[in-house]
């Protein structure tokens, strides 16, 4: 078994001229959080729906737990949770219905015990007869959450998880991944421009610019290696503005 | 397998729970009473003309009636068929349309596509569910018009009316099933959802309206109300024999008119209605033996798109908005 959850190896996507990811060669260990960083249209979404197996990379490869996403993408799919930005559901349908929905889909042919579980875990339980239509941004989230682990992925991409959350709803579903990473060993992968909330979630990180990673490290080695700068934000600018010049 | 029929399940549910849907179907059903209380009414003129023109021919003294118009209950669905094949085909259309246009604007479709699901699971699925929907759809449309023709229509609805009513169901289910399967298709593959719509209504415009009216019109029978040859008191054998030395320009009207999947459609439920006087109270083997082309047909070419929009409904069209 690989020591790795997550490989790249020269990942890249263009869309028509314009190359969106740049020879993206990175590694995420088993059990880690790891946060990729960039401005907006760095690349990150791409990276997510690449290694989610959404679209098909134009060069390179990647592996999610030894397989690849290019050749083995049915495979990948079993192995994933993924929770989109802005989250979506079927709205007419209460959160039994939508869960149930997407557990069969993941192959759980009997799977009210599970959604029971997963919306235990996830702080949810009491709302499942309730439709999803109704629900906050925060709400939604969690839902989203609990459908991207039903069915126990080995690793689970957020993209942007906390984008449009008031301050409780940040803190709640950052605690969470914070659980599920050390409750379930599940790794983590997630998108996110909001550099407190790595400090606070992530392992490791990854910094994007432009499509290309310009910064991969632990967290502990990156705060290490600038011992003057006082936070991530002024080490994100410090690297932003050395590979910019 | 379990993704195809877990993705026509929630189609199904969907469709169960959408009030155009609804209107849609009671539309029809409306449509297809007023055409055989409508059909109905001209029998009954037709039937009094006759009645009324005996009687003075008697009067004056003629021992000879003329021979009674040939009114089979069975042509009071006539209207009803059309109204499937053109207004049943355009929310064919729509309904398929939507079943992928909705998918895309709840932004649903990420969810769906990350999880295991095979290649063709969406597209089939939803056509799945779809092609049930219309079973269901027919089925009613089938009861309600039985009921009109027994009741309004006074028709004594035997084995062989229910036999030719339940085949033409067969016929027109597959007719709503093809073209849900275009619009699913047309619709995956356009960058915009509204392009597809647009497209597939284009189609329907060409292969519902405008070829069949090209043939028709074409038709040297129909260019005097209940038909040239009837009017000029031509028997059939007389008409075919006219008709003989146009066999060139029959063709290629012949040609124009089966280009379009709407004819097959309407000469295969006609035949097994009987509502073509030619097929009235024949048996089925005298029919299918004259219709097998056009079912095949119908058959291959529903076939055909359902495969297409399996092809075209994958993860690398439904995803292009995002390139």
């Amino acid at each position: 078994m690989t020591d790795f959850a997550i490989r790249t190896f020269e990942l890249s996507k263009s869309y028509g001229g314009r190359r969106a990811l740049d020879r993206l060669d990175l590694d995420v260990r088993r059990g880690e959080v790891f946060g990729l960083l960039g401005h907006n249209g760095a690349g990150k979404t791409t990276t997510v729906s690449l290694l989610t197996t959404l679209l098909a990379p134009t060069g390179g490869d990647a592996e999610i737990v030894g397989r690849s996403v290019a050749r083995r993408a049915d495979v990948v799919r079993r192995s994933i949770g993924y929770l989109p930005e802005n989250v979506r559901f079927y709205d007419d349908l209460t959160v039994l219905e939508n869960l149930r929905f997407f557990a069969r889909l993941s192959g759980l042919r009997r799977p009210d015990p599970r959604i029971a579980e997963v919306l235990e875990l996830v702080d949810f339980t009491g709302h499942d007869r309730e439709k999803v239509g109704t629900f906050s941004k925060g709400m939604r989230q969690r839902v989203g959450i609990a459908q991207a682990i039903l069915h126990q992925p080995e690793v689970l991409f957020l993209d942007e998880p906390t984008s449009g959350l008031d301050p409780v709803g940040v803190r709640s579903l950052r605690d969470l991944i914070v659980r599920l990473n050390a409750e379930l060993g599940m790794t983590v992968f997630m998108n996110t421009h909001l550099l407190s909330e790595v400090t606070k979630t992530c392992t490791s990180i990854g910094i994007l610019r432009q499509g290309r990673l310009v910064h991969h490290d632990t967290l502990d080695a990156t705060l290490r290696r600038f011992p003057g700068e006082e936070s991530l934000e002024e080490i994100y600018f410090r690297l932003d503005a050395a590979v910019a010049s | 397998m379990t993704d195809l029929l877990v993705i026509a399940g929630r189609e199904i549910r969907e469709r169960r729970r959408d009030p155009l849907l609804l209107v849609l179907i009671a539309f029809l059903a409306l449509a297809s009473i007023v055409s055989v209380v409508v059909a109905a009414a001209a029998f009954r003129t037709e039937l009094d003309a006759y009645t009324a023109y005996v009687s003075q021919l008697l009067a004056s003294g003629s021992s000879t009636p003329p021979a009674a118009p040939r009114l089979f209950p069975m042509q009071l669905l006539r209207g009803a068929v059309e109204y499937v094949e053109v207004l049943g085909a355009l929310f064919a259309i729509v309904v398929g349309y939507g079943s992928v246009a909705a998918e895309r604007r709840r932004g649903t479709l990420d969810l769906v596509l990350s999880r295991p699901i095979g290649r063709f699971s969406l597209g089939l699925g939803k056509l799945l569910g779809l092609s049930a929907v219309w079973g269901i759809v027919v089925i009613s449309l089938a009861v309600v018009e039985t009921i009109a023709l027994a009741t309004v229509g006074g028709a004594s609805i035997g084995l062989y009316e229910l036999r030719g009513i339940a085949l033409a169901t067969v016929v027109l289910w597959l007719y709503l099933v093809f073209w849900s399967a275009v619009a699913i298709g047309i619709t995956a593959l356009a960058r915009r959802p509204s392009t597809g719509l647009i497209v597939a209504v284009a189609v329907w415009l060409v292969v519902v309206l405008i070829l069949p009216q090209i043939g028709d019109t074409m038709d040297p029978d129909n260019q005097v109300p209940g038909g040239l040859f009837a009017a000029l008191q031509i028997q059939r054998t007389d008409e075919l024999s006219v008709m003989a030395h146009f066999a060139g320009f029959d063709g290629v009207r012949n040609a124009i008119e089966v280009s379009s999947i709407e004819k097959h459609t309407e000469r295969l439920a006609f035949a097994f209605l009987g509502i073509k006087d030619q097929y009235n109270q024949q048996p089925l083997s005298a029919v299918w033996a004259d219709m097998w082309p056009y079912a095949l047909t119908l058959v291959a070419a529903t076939a055909l798109v359902t495969v297409g929009a399996a092809l075209t409904t994958t993860r690398r069209t439904l995803q292009r908005r995002d390139s």
